[in-house]
């Protein structure tokens, strides 16, 4: 393990089982999360991005350990966080918070932003002593640009991007090592969105947080990341510096969901290689054999156009065997893809 | 008239105004509710005012035909919500005009009010607590606020037709799709159901879902997101209409299948010659579909342009600072991002002067007094027109060709 990692994902997977008939018999799993590893460094941003589907939010309730994953392990800062109990568990949840996606839902109604705020004070008492936490609520309110004089206010009478700075707060009131953004601006308007994400960007600055940022727009993963995850129906399809993914894309996927991002220029319209990907994303219930991506695969289809019966229409390789994370030459680099035919041709 | 009495000077498109004011003019059998002309910033206490009401009727067979090529021309449209807690002024004045196969994409935050425009020109505004207090909507020549209910219902669904958002909540779970979009040759046509659901396969396919046939019978939450906003799709074209309003067709869709029902809809489009309004918060989405674009705030519109020259000088503050904020995909551009300060303003209580004026970089004195800047043509360019005091003022210009470049400083 390197200096600097202090999160490490080994090779985690997460099925739900589909249970069936009266009996509640299980008949299948949702393989939400399956097979993922990465690191990540103290003080840095990881974006994971993907389709809605591909299991990027139950990743991120792994690493909170909300959910308890079917294999694999996380080792954060070298415990393994899967093996802990009690007393060992609470002290290593001070380390990571999460900030949830609708600031409408995951605020109590019934509460003021002061109890909001202050409750992880009472989980863990000794982070600040009774006495003490009021002002301390206020300072975090201040800390998140909110008016420290609001701490008796209950949700409802905050916007959309308030809500979410409160939940902002929560997340950091424990002062934790990483912070897990799961689509933390996507309900936001765009101009608000702007003031959250560079609140996030700032906190990162002051606090030294770890943040892994998920969010299925690219533009603001783009923005807040140093590096980025590209998730395919669970699995990790890409993976690399943020101007890696962005600027040298490698796996078809990636290259074809980075054409389909709209970009506000209307001058831009044409010139762009538009990849249009047709279907929707496979049930996780059900995966492709082989490569997950290879049903919707432009690149398998191009490399076989000859065969027109329909079933040799793609590589066998791509159909029958798991491509591995492994690192590619990207043109003005290498990161890792798992990609059998990556940089075979040329997006 | 409601128009003329009306404090505040919405923005007026010249020849729209003189249009409407000689069409109203010449009916009368319009009926206006006491209120429609009260000043803005006033509670409305009476519980009888329901605004425009309309009492005209059109023969069944009334034949649409555009005026010019001209489908729908809404000129100052003026619409409120009256809540226990107030009177919230949705729509303030907001005009525009929409062409056969023409997009025009309503660009706007949450709040703004391009969905109570869309609702209240498809006539589906809750009332109460909605009420359309002023202005007109006018489809091929004919001021649809002032049509009987059942008259308005010719209009809706067969002439014009709308997408919503969220297509999960708009279809019935406990029907089958097909059944669904026949219920629209049926109701419409009177059709029978054999000949109805023929016409539903036909749709769907030409809305390209897969094994239409086979699907015809299934429910909509057997469909995936991107297929059940197809299913809207096709209940929305089924008739032909000449007008099809999308509200934020692709909101809930991710980027991949978002493409593809932007491609659908270009596809129809091109078929059929319709007019398309699009309402959407995406400045991407608009810049890749839209020919003209009408940027909303607080009820009013800011801006409205052709879009290559919305994109490539924006004029209106609040254009220039939506711009900035946009994170964009093709560059990765300092630290921060420059957002726009502080909040949509309430609607209960709008600011004096300008709406934008509280998070307005450039505001002067002028910004804050007052009525709010009306929408004039820029003078160097009529094709565009702006609600600004300061749209020829060389720092706010210059801030604009910046924000154009992706913000680059």
């Amino acid at each position: 393990m390197s200096a600097d990692v202090i999160l490490e994902a080994r090779d985690l997977v997460k099925h739900y089982p589909i249970k069936t008939g009266i009996i509640r018999r299980t008949t299948g799993h949702v393989r939400a999360v399956d097979g993922v590893s990465f690191d990540l460094h103290a003080g840095e941003t990881l974006g994971v991005v993907g389709e809605s589907g591909c299991g990027k939010s139950t990743l991120g309730r792994l690493l909170m350990r909300l959910e308890e994953p079917t294999s694999g392990s996380v080792t954060f800062e070298g415990v393994d966080m899967y093996t802990q109990r009690g007393a060992a568990m609470r002290r290593l949840r001070r380390d990571i918070q999460i900030v949830f996606q609708d600031p409408y839902t995951s605020l109590n109604p019934r509460k003021t932003v002061g109890d909001i705020v202050g409750e992880p004070f009472d989980i863990h008492p000794s982070v600040a002593p009774k006495g003490s936490r009021r002002r301390k609520v206020q300072e975090l309110l201040d800390l998140v640009g909110l008016n420290p004089e609001h701490i008796n206010r209950y949700p409802h009478q905050f916007s959309g991007g308030q809500r979410q700075r409160i939940g902002v707060a929560r997340g950091i009131a424990l002062s934790p090592k990483v912070l897990i953004c799961d689509e933390p601006v996507s309900a936001l308007d765009v101009s608000v969105q702007a003031q959250v994400v560079n609140l996030l960007e700032q906190l990162q600055k002051d606090l030294g947080l770890a943040y892994i940022f998920i969010a299925h727009d690219l533009a603001v993963v783009r923005h807040i990341s140093d590096r980025v995850a590209v998730m395919y129906l669970g699995k990790i399809v890409e993976l690399g510096d943020e101007t890696q993914i962005y600027d040298h894309p490698i796996h078809p996927y990636t290259q074809a969901l980075l054409s389909a991002v709209p970009v506000p220029d209307p001058s831009e319209k044409g010139k762009r290689v538009q990849i249009r990907l047709t279907g929707d994303v496979p049930s996780p219930a059900n995966p492709p054999s082989g490569c997950r991506f290879h049903t919707r695969c432009w690149l398998a289809q191009t490399l076989c156009p000859l065969a027109a019966d329909g079933s040799g229409s793609i590589p066998p390789q791509c159909s029958q065997e798991i491509p591995e994370l492994v690192t590619h030459d990207d043109g003005a680099g290498s990161h890792e893809a798992a990609c059998h035919f990556a940089r075979t041709l040329e997006a | 008239m409601a128009n003329e009495s009306h404090p505040a000077p919405g923005p007026l498109v010249p020849e729209n105004a003189k249009a409407s004011a000689t069409y109203q003019g010449s009916l009368d059998s319009i009926t206006f509710g006491e209120g429609s002309a009260l000043p803005l910033n006033k509670p409305v206490s009476s519980g009888k005012d329901r605004g425009i009401v309309g009492t005209n009727v059109l023969p069944a067979k009334h034949a649409w035909t555009p005026v010019d090529g001209r489908l729908l021309s809404v000129t100052d449209l003026m619409v409120e919500f009256r809540t226990r807690e107030g009177v919230a002024h949705a729509i303030n004045g907001v005009s525009f005009t929409l062409d056969q196969r023409e997009t025009l994409a309503i660009l706007g935050e949450s709040g703004s009010g391009k969905s109570v425009t869309a609702q209240a020109v498809m006539g589906i505004l809750d009332t109460p607590p909605g009420y359309v207090t002023g202005g007109s909507v006018e489809y091929c020549g004919v001021d649809l606020l002032r049509l009987a209910e059942k008259s308005r219902r010719h209009v809706r669904g067969a002439q014009i037709s709308m997408i919503f958002q969220d297509a999960l909540s708009s279809l019935n779970p406990v029907f089958p799709v097909g059944w669904q979009i026949a219920e629209m040759f049926r109701v419409h046509r009177g059709m029978n159901k054999t000949d109805a659901l023929e016409k539903a396969v036909g749709l769907m396919e030409r809305v390209r879902i897969p094994a239409a046939r086979e699907r015809v019978k299934a429910y909509p939450h057997q469909f995936s997101g991107g297929m059940r906003q197809r299913i809207m799709i096709a209940m929305a074209i089924a008739l032909d209409p000449a007008v099809l309003i999308a509200d934020e067709p692709t909101t809930a869709l991710d980027v991949t299948v978002q493409a593809q029902i932007m491609d659908l809809l270009k596809e129809l489009q091109d078929e059929s010659g319709m007019g398309l309004i699009l309402i959407t918060h995406d400045l991407g989405v608009v810049a890749n579909v839209a020919d003209r674009i009408a940027v909303m705030y607080a009820g009013r519109l800011m801006e409205t342009a052709p879009v290559g020259p919305l994109y490539a000088e924006p004029r209106h503050p609040y254009t220039i600072g939506l711009l900035e904020s946009v994170p964009r995909l093709d560059s990765k551009l300092g630290e921060t991002l420059p957002a726009i300060g502080g909040l949509p303003p309430n609607l209960l209580a709008m600011p004096t002067g300008c709406p934008f004026n509280p998070r307005c970089r450039f505001a002067v004195e002028k910004c804050w007094t007052g009525t709010p800047p009306p929408l004039t043509p820029l003078v160097d360019d009529d094709s565009r027109a702006t609600a600004c005091w300061l749209v020829d003022d060389p720092s706010v210009r210059g801030e604009g060709q910046i924000a154009a470049t992706g913000g680059a400083r």
